[in-house]
């Protein structure tokens, strides 16, 4: 669910995305202040020690990797001037160039022993929580300032699909300060510097004036970063003007906050993709019946919920969203088909319908989910899946539904993973359509179980060539459709920012992690 | 009187010991955190190697020793989330939980008192009716509740007032009101029903037949008795507001001690819930032994009786 968050957030529905052009703004000299208002904060400041989703919406802004995907949602160089995959004695080998001119808010420049540094800190299972993607990275290489080589023992695609992983994290000045001294005072290679924190309160950014990408500098000189995590309050305080720009609308102030005068919205995708679970792994289970789990898929109108308790906020998927890797326009949604839905009951064995408990996360990780979840249990009732839901916070229901305890979720169970923006499914799904395999973190939460797809998705995890992997994961996808294993797929939340046109100029950009800060301007 | 002092710190620190002990067993019994620090397919030697670094993989009476050896010297362990020493996280925070539960205490006194004095001499004027209406709708509405209506009205309609955030005096007023208006009943009623006995005193009666001004009579004579169980509900009300401004520190985006602890809670975050919630206790606990020393110091008979 998370994992692509931390990979790389931003939105998949490109469609619903202001057009994107370069900033005019941004290209003058940074001007004046601007307050703005986020729901949640960052835990930490530190790239190699990042942990949640929502980190990435205030590192990636002092931070940045290799790759990154640009306004158009296409993964493009970033840091890396260039990069190859090539082969050395049998094994993969990713060649890389990093960019010359690239400067540290400190005035170092950027060079190899800053990324072997990074990677020396990623593969720590004591610093990153994600040491395990830098498992099949054998060795790292320093041709010169410019120029380093990863050894692969296996071909990984994680790498691709995250950017090449790698943060840039100078290597000298981390010396220099320690631990402490760095997440006091970080330092990157971003559009923004880092002035202070106060956690719960408040973060002040600078405009670095010597950010390499002469074309996204920041339009304003000083951004102090609310946290105001009151839904209400937080629109409260765009209408009075203490904040010009704001996170997250909640889905159902969105018309109230459009209709303001002088205020202009605009919506992303939050990088997760929801789903209905079932206890596919339980033989027993009604639900371990192909034509039970489609049954809940023409069973539930997700559209209309979508509209209706969503107030539209979401996008409808089927498998892979849009523009996300290996996303196939021909594979559609279950359409809604009460009567299909009870037809397929009937033919399962359940004429008469079947109770079940039901789960449902309670936790608001995305807008209305919990009301989300209640509606969609209720379609279900309607055609005869009669549910007892029984509501989970966010912590008991990783708890519940984690295989190893082993799963205590013996119903349908609302559920959620990351696919990020550019969304990439692979990892997330052998994170919960690959079967569970004990100790190697092989479908943790999965309650499916076809060889067949296993084998599909250890491949793709291994094909490093783009075009081939987007090939094996659109098979992978019509084959999960196809039986509905690992469960249902029903929409992608939406993310509204708004700001005040009057004085503030922004350009959305699904990159960035969503939240393109460096295309705030202010206007004269 | 030292012996009283020094029983009243042992049953403190026993209660401190007490919280302690509960604290750390229930945190643990909530769920496990390394499910929310770590990706949802981190490997098991992933899991394994986290679980260690934190000392989660110990017995649990061990880790109850270590961490209280460690809170004894005011180590509590690093924030699994925010990567800081979490007794600073916590005392970070704890001024602006002081100030917002002071400033709330100001405005409950400040209603209470001058409702509880003018409804007992008033008694059953329209004065004494509304009184009671307006301290009940304190109780009635969740101050979460009043804090968004605070806002709508003040904040976005009148502009007279900030919608969020701490800093200037302005700020605290919205937040005062939504937290301290809950304790205004019970406190205008302790007031009402003290004045009521000692309007009918003698001491009172016989001011009053010499001919002493009235305003003299119920300021200075009536007021200052009717007001001492005040002070009971005073430091209870204070102590509590202390951890459960949570709910208005989130809508007021207030820094505050509350809403981190909480947000610990959800997130399994032990070592701040630990320190958290025993800064509180340690608070609550100390404000209630003030009252009661305060108390044996007044009453002569209560530091003997005990």
């Amino acid at each position: 669910m998370r994992i692509a968050n931390k990979l790389k957030i931003a939105g998949t529905a490109l469609a619903v995305l202001l057009p994107f052009s370069t900033s005019a703004l941004a290209q003058e000299p940074a001007i004046g202040e601007l307050t703005i208002a986020f729901a949640i904060e960052a835990t930490t400041m530190d790239p190699t020690k990042y942990a949640a989703g929502a980190d990435m919406y205030f590192i990636g802004q002092m931070f940045e990797q290799l790759m990154a995907p640009g306004p158009d949602l296409k993964t493009r160089n970033w840091l890396a001037e260039s990069w190859k995959i090539g082969k050395e004695d049998g094994h993969s080998v990713l060649d890389i160039h990093i960019r010359r001119g690239v400067k540290f808010h400190n005035g170092d420049p950027l060079t190899s022993a800053d990324f072997e540094f990074s990677y020396n800190r990623l593969k720590n299972p004591e610093i990153s929580s994600w040491s395990h993607l830098q498992k099949s990275v054998d060795r790292f290489e320093i041709i010169d300032d410019h120029n380093f080589k990863l050894h692969f023992s296996k071909p990984d695609a994680s790498y691709i699909a995250g950017f090449l992983q790698l943060w840039a994290v100078p290597k000298k000045y981390f010396n220099k300060v320690g631990e402490d001294g760095f997440a006091q005072n970080p330092v990157g290679t971003g559009p923004w510097k880092f002035v202070s924190r106060k956690i719960k309160d408040e973060l002040k950014l600078e405009a670095f004036d010597g950010y390499w990408n002469k074309e996204h500098r920041p339009g304003v000189k000083n951004l102090t970063i609310k946290i105001i995590p009151d839904d209400v309050t937080r629109v409260a305080a765009f209408r009075t003007g203490e904040v010009d720009w704001i996170d997250a609308v909640p889905p159902a102030m969105i018309a109230d906050v459009k209709a303001l005068p002088g205020v202009e919205t605009a919506s992303t995708g939050s990088g997760n993709n929801l789903f209905i679970t079932f206890p596919e792994h339980l033989p027993k289970s009604p639900f371990a019946d192909e034509r039970v789990r489609k049954a809940v898929a023409h069973a539930v109108d997700v559209d209309a919920i979508v509209k209706s308790v969503l107030f539209g906020q979401g996008k409808r998927y089927a498998e892979i969203g849009e523009g996300a890797v290996g996303y196939d326009p021909e594979l559609k949604p279950y359409k809604y088909d009460p009567e299909k839905a009870r037809k397929l009951l009937a033919e399962a064995g359940y004429p008469n319908g079947l109770d079940t408990p039901c789960y449902n996360l309670t936790t608001p990780r995305e807008p209305n989910m919990k009301e989300m979840g209640e509606a969609m249990f209720a379609y279900m009732s309607a055609v005869g899946i009669r549910c007892r839901v029984q509501g989970l916070e966010y912590s008991a229901w990783l708890q519940l539904g984690k295989r190893g305890n082993d799963s205590k979720l013996d119903g349908p169970t609302s559920w959620m993973w990351g696919h990020g923006v550019p969304g990439d499914p692979g990892i997330p799904w052998g994170g919960h359509l690959h079967t569970y395999v004990p100790g190697e973190g092989w479908g943790s939460y999965s309650y499916a179980s076809n060889p067949e797809i296993d084998a599909m998705i250890e491949e793709s995890k291994s094909i490093m060539d783009p075009e081939k992997r987007a090939a094996k994961l659109r098979e992978i996808a019509r084959i999960k459709h196809e039986h509905a294993y690992g469960g249902v797929t029903t929409y992608q939340p939406l993310i509204t920012f708004a700001w005040n046109k009057k004085k503030v100029s922004y350009k959305p950009w699904p990159g960035s992690y969503g939240r393109s800060l460096q295309e705030l301007g202010l206007k004269k | 009187m030292l012996e009283f002092v020094l029983r009243r710190i042992l049953h403190s620190a026993v209660s401190i010991v007490g919280v302690s002990i509960v604290i750390f067993t229930i945190s643990r019994m909530s769920g496990d955190p390394l499910l929310l620090l770590l990706p949802m397919d981190a490997p098991s030697e992933v899991i394994a190697a986290k679980r260690i670094q934190l000392g989660l993989d110990r017995p649990y009476v061990i880790q109850y020793f270590t961490f209280a050896k460690n809170a004894l010297l005011g180590d509590f362990g690093f924030s699994y989330r925010w990567n800081v020493p979490a007794l600073q996280l916590v005392l970070e925070r704890l001024p602006a939980t002081i100030e917002l539960a002071c400033a709330a205490m100001v405005f409950s006194l400040s209603v209470a008192i001058p409702f509880g004095v003018f409804s007992a001499v008033h008694r059953g004027s329209w004065f004494d009716r509304f009184g009671k209406v307006f301290a009940m709708l304190g109780q009635a509405m969740p101050n979460f509740w009043i804090g968004l209506i605070a806002i709508m009205v003040f904040a976005v309609g009148l502009k007279w007032l900030p919608a969020f955030g701490r800093g200037t005096l302005a700020h605290l007023v919205l937040p005062a009101i939504a937290l301290g208006w809950y304790p205004v009943a019970a406190m205008t009623r302790i007031i009402r029903s003290g004045m009521l006995d000692v309007l009918d005193a003698e001491y009172i009666r016989m001011g009053r037949a010499v001919g002493a001004p009235e305003w003299i009579l119920i300021w200075k004579y009536a007021f200052r008795n009717a007001a001492i169980p005040l002070v009971t509900v005073l430091g209870v009300y204070f102590a509590a507001s202390l951890g459960g401004a949570f709910v208005v520190e989130t809508v007021f985006a207030w820094p505050g001690l509350g809403r981190t602890v909480v947000e610990a809670v959800f997130s399994r975050d032990f070592p701040v819930v630990q320190a958290g919630v025993l800064v509180i206790a340690f608070l609550f606990v100390v404000t209630n032994m003030i009252v009661d020393i305060s108390y044996g110091l007044i009453d002569p008979r209560i530091r003997h009786d005990r």
